[in-house]
């Protein structure tokens, strides 16, 4: 079957989502999974109307919106200039590069214990969390983006007439910035990664504390409903980040 | 990389067993030589660690294998999936793996009754359970601490989501937070709950005899319940039957042998000698003739045990109240 258009496409990844759902309800209701193990879809709805009803499913995941959306924006604010920054000076680049590959492959939950001392069981620790998870991936898309620049482009400006921040105004930042785009598109991903970590100390609410508190009670549908919760609010998210793309970068259309 | 562990151990414990020489009569003879029990530092598993220590189940022809575990819900997630074979647990995660419908293990016994070992611990500042209003209390969420503190505030007319800031925090996180200020009180249990009320400056607020099941029915709030995996228990019940013996000759050493035992169990709490005698001075041990008037038809534990569901369901924790004694294995009851 040939996929020319969006409606086909759209058509045939709805058939596969229903496929999915109804042969995983089928495995849970015939018995073959226990429920503890794995809840059938329709169990996962009814713990959803439950939470939404009495209002915690609404205040667990504006909870962990906002503690994303802080950590992500102030790791974004200090990635994109420092990573333009970096990308467009071998020596700075030569200065910190040991420094960011040393942060890189740190997970966000090895954060946790230096966070709780340095900044104690606050909402800060919390962001300081999703902040280190994202920042060390996000400064090295960026920096790669500025490197991207044909650095033709640059020389020809520069032989034009043109000053540093010329320069940089008028040919690094919109030549990288799709690239910039594209990449903080999928540190936000990431950054969601980071919010089991962020609310496992001293949390009260939150799509992370959720999960955890389901697996203390055994309510594995609570914790599943938790992961689809942060799958839809990604979701949510990137439908809303393309459309300030688009208006950011009308060229790219 | 689990697997490989778990098999390198048995071969090793059932290695130990033959080199200990063990006498075990011929028709109950454990069909299987090696237990692996969940535990951790807490009281409720202090007769398994004397066994292990004294070789109480050796002397049945049994390797018992002393896992660890932060929490009783890992143990419990472990147990029903097949890593472990018996274990102790507080009972708010076997409840609440009962409200989930789990048929995968059952209980047989609880080694023990304690009260001021666990409690709320407050600063300074704060005298009364009236003076939490407004202040920052921390528990472990889904815990006998969490359930106390649930009790107490309602005792007290105070409403855990507006009176005051509950947060979640392990007991272990405890002191540096009350060190620093950020929490006003906390509710913890043994040792952790010995080592905050070392902590110059803080109180003992309330302890466990304060929690109204406590008063009414002689039960804290999360009493230590033993618990075997359902298919272990019907496959090997020579070894169950060992394992139990062994078990309780463990609990009459911590009643008639504190000292000695206490010498043992320094190894597994990492408390002073002095602290773990104070320690062992407030539980009350259930020797194994005891058992059956807790357990069976219905018992007055396992009926303690449903208030306790029912409690918990009222909170909000669950969403029912399982039948409790449909999960006792009274073939396992001493």
């Amino acid at each position: 079957m040939e996929i020319n258009t969006p409606s086909k496409s759209l058509a045939v990844s709805i058939v596969s989502l229903v496929i999915f759902i109804t042969t995983w309800e089928l495995i849970c209701r015939l018995g073959f999974i226990e429920p503890l193990f794995l809840p059938a879809p329709s169990q996962i709805l009814s713990r959803a109307v439950k939470m939404i009803e009495n209002g915690q499913l609404i205040s667990h995941t504006l909870a962990s919106t906002r503690r994303v959306m802080v950590g992500f924006f102030v790791s974004s604010m200090v990635a994109i200039p420092f990573g333009i920054f970096l990308g467009s000076s071998r020596f700075f680049m030569a200065v910190f590069d040991p420094i960011i590959s040393l942060l890189r492959p740190l997970p966000s939950m090895s954060w946790i214990p230096l966070s709780l001392l340095w900044l104690g069981i606050t909402e800060t620790q919390k962001y300081s969390i999703v902040f280190m998870g994202s920042f060390a991936p996000s400064l090295l898309y960026i920096i790669e983006a500025t490197k991207s620049i044909d650095p033709l482009l640059i020389r020809a400006a520069r032989n034009l007439g043109a000053s540093k921040l010329d320069v940089m105004k008028e040919v690094i930042l919109p030549g990288s910035l799709p690239q910039i785009i594209a990449g903080l598109k999928v540190m936000l991903g990431i950054a969601w990664t980071c919010i089991i970590s962020a609310e496992l100390v001293a949390a009260r609410e939150g799509l992370g504390f959720m999960i955890m508190n389901g697996k203390e009670y055994f309510q594995t549908d609570t914790v599943l409903l938790g992961m689809v919760m942060i799958s839809i609010t990604v979701m949510v998210i990137d439908v809303v980040f393309r459309k300030f793309e688009r208006r950011l970068l009308p060229w790219t259309r | 990389m689990k697997g490989l562990l778990r098999k390198t151990l048995c071969v090793l414990a059932g290695a130990m067993l033959l080199l200990g020489g063990v006498s075990v009569h011929a028709d109950e003879t454990p069909e299987k030589v090696t237990v692996i029990y969940g535990g951790s530092s807490w009281l409720g598993h202090y007769p398994a660690w004397v066994g292990i220590e004294k070789g109480l189940f050796q002397k049945h022809g049994l390797g018992v294998l002393f896992q660890n575990f932060y929490a009783s819900s890992g143990r419990m997630g472990s147990l029903v999936a097949g890593d472990l074979d018996v274990a102790s647990t507080g009972s708010i995660s076997a409840i609440a793996l009962m409200a989930a419908g789990s048929k995968g293990f059952m209980a047989f016994a609880t080694p023990d009754s304690y009260a001021t070992v666990e409690g709320i611990i407050a600063n300074e500042n704060i005298k009364t359970i009236a003076d939490l209003k407004g202040k920052r209390i921390a528990a472990p969420f889904a815990s006998s601490a969490h359930v106390l503190v649930l009790d107490i505030l309602e005792q007290h007319g105070l409403d855990p989501e507006k009176d005051l800031t509950l947060l979640n925090l392990k007991v272990n996180e405890m002191p540096a937070a009350m060190g620093s200020g950020e929490i006003d009180a906390c509710a913890a249990w043994t040792p952790h709950f010995n080592k905050l009320l070392n902590m110059p400056g803080n109180h003992l607020l309330v302890d466990d005899t304060e929690f109204s099941l406590y008063k009414k029915y002689k039960l804290g709030p999360g009493p230590d319940l033993l618990v075997v995996r359902k298919e272990f228990a019907q496959k090997y019940p020579n070894t169950c039957k060992a394992f139990v013996k062994g078990y309780f000759e463990a609990v009459d050493m911590l009643i008639n042998d504190p000292e000695e035992s206490a010498k043992v169990l320094v190894k597994l709490t990492n408390l002073s000698m002095e602290d773990q005698m104070t320690v062992l001075q407030d539980i009350s041990w259930i020797p194994g003739q005891e058992q059956r008037a807790l357990m069976v038809d219905p018992g007055d534990f396992v009926t303690g045990m449903q208030q306790l569901a029912e409690f918990l369901v009222k909170h909000k924790q669950i969403d029912n109240a399982p039948a409790v004694n449909e999960w006792i294995e009274e073939s396992m009851v001493p």
